[in-house]
């Protein structure tokens, strides 16, 4: 009899207890994203305010994605061309999924260098990637900034090119996002 | 050995399942497309279409270099080299994009020595999700003859057209109506002339796209000249748009085009012309 009620009581602390009281995951849709490559004498950044990311302490989760159709380089028809590259109808995302591999104190309102070490896919290639940034808690947000570079003959991406010049293989990408703070019970919402 | 199940084995898997679910519902994110709602893009390829001005329009911090090139009629032979030995009108523009929907530029051709200011704004633009079915601009624009031994107010003309178009799928169709007005005019000419330019373009693919002009002359016109009419090949090359044509004017500026065309495509009346035009993002990282 003991035995039921244990697990009886058990059942029910599962299902309406908080299994994280104070769980609170961070989220942004509206994240910048910047993709910048260059050719000789030139550089040209696409850019987009689509970033998707979810910070989820409690499971010490990363993870960002970006709509490549949504970067922007200023010129409609080199933004085709950046498509046709990417073949974003085929690979339409780019994307970050990871953990915090350093401490983070997400009481403390300084900026804070972290590492982040999770798998990087672009152009349907997934590699580990290793990415250093910084986080700071603002106002119970999180915004985070980072940066890296990516050879792109690693993900199977051809340089594009020109007569005697072509588009060079490390392509930096750069984001920025203030991710809000969403409670237990709104997180439902997150896609 | 067997193991019997009970009542309690069952209840704490049951736990553990809704533990487990509990933990992984906080997966990575579901990946869904960002539909946009922004202008159709490439409803023209380049800011005039032969010697017609189209609704396209330079992105902010956008610079278009242009170098227009009309020659002889094709119909002089091989003599003239089918008219390429009988001199080009040539125009050298820049425009630049001070917002997504505003340029001006200045440009200067042989003939006549006009030098041309010009703007352009888009007050509609058809968007991807058709919320805006259509493109809308104004282009205003004013010639200056830049020939010596004229009065100033002699040199001027003014020019402004309301452009209109739409792109279907790879058609896309522009209709323009415009007015000119010309200081000075020889006996017999008007002063002002009322055009309606008609465009048509159509994506073979990515880097080739057939179009075609047309520019009645609606008002009274100048004796002796005839309605524009003109064909292209544009050829993206990755950063240039060329656009190679065969056309009845050898005028450049659709005012001038109106006033002074002297020759009827469809009587074989035609030359060789070519555009090149290159846009530079100014925009700094």
């Amino acid at each position: 009899m003991v035995r039921y009620l244990s697990a009886i009581l058990l059942l029910f602390i599962t299902i309406y207890s908080d299994p994280s009281e104070e769980n609170v995951v961070y989220f942004t849709d509206s994240g910048y994203a910047e993709f910048t490559s260059s050719v000789p004498l030139h550089t040209f950044t696409g850019r987009s305010d689509h970033l998707t990311g979810l910070i989820d302490p409690e499971v010490n989760l990363v993870d960002f994605y970006l709509d490549l159709s949504t970067l922007r380089t200023g010129i409609d028809r080199r933004d085709r061309d950046m498509f046709r590259t990417l073949e974003v109808d085929d690979y339409p995302f780019a994307e970050f999924t990871g953990s915090l591999t350093s401490s983070f104190d997400f009481q403390s309102s300084d900026k804070q260098s972290v590492a982040v070490t999770g798998d990087f896919t672009i152009h349907g290639i997934t590699r580990e990637k290793k990415v250093e940034g910084t986080l700071q808690n603002e106002g119970g947000n999180l915004k985070l900034e980072a940066e890296w570079i990516i050879d792109i003959t690693n993900y199977d991406i051809e340089p594009p090119g020109i007569l005697f010049y072509r588009v060079r293989d490390e392509m930096e990408v750069r984001i920025e996002a203030v991710l809000e703070s969403v409670p237990e019970d709104e997180q439902s919402d997150i896609p | 050995m067997k193991i019997k199940p009970t009542y309690f084995t069952i209840f704490t898997l049951i736990t553990l399942i809704l533990f487990f679910l509990a933990d992984t519902a906080k997966a990575q994110l579901q990946r869904e497309r960002v539909e946009l709602d922004e202008p159709v893009a490439d409803i023209f390829w380049a800011p005039t279409n032969i010697g017609i001005s189209t609704v396209r329009n330079l992105s902010k911090y956008s610079l278009n270099s242009s170098v227009l090139h009309t020659f002889g009629l094709v119909r002089r032979g091989p003599d003239q080299f089918f008219g390429l030995d009988d001199g080009a009108n040539t125009r050298l523009g820049l425009e630049y994009g001070f917002g997504d929907t505003f340029s001006a530029g200045i440009g200067r051709m042989t003939f006549r020595k006009i030098v041309d200011l010009r703007a352009k704004s888009n007050i509609l633009r058809q968007t991807t999700t058709g919320s805006t079915p259509l493109d809308l601009a104004v282009k205003a624009s004013a010639g200056i003859s830049t020939l010596s031994g004229m009065e100033f107010s002699d040199r001027i003309s003014y020019f402004i057209s309301v452009m209109t178009a739409r792109k279907f799928n790879k058609l896309s169709l522009q209709l323009s109506p415009m007015f000119a007005h010309f200081n000075l005019v020889s006996a017999n000419q008007q002063h002002r002339l009322f055009g309606l330019g008609i465009v048509a373009a159509y994506e073979l693919n990515d880097r080739f796209a057939l179009s075609a002009e047309y520019l009645p002359v609606l008002s009274k016109r100048n004796p002796g000249t005839y309605d524009l009419m003109a064909i292209a090949l544009n050829i993206d090359s990755g950063g240039h748009i060329f656009q190679i044509f065969f056309t009845s004017s050898q005028w450049h500026n659709e005012a001038f085009i109106m006033a002074h065309n002297e020759h009827r495509f469809l009587d074989g009346n035609f030359r060789f012309g070519f555009n090149v035009n290159r846009i530079f993002g100014l925009r700094r990282n």
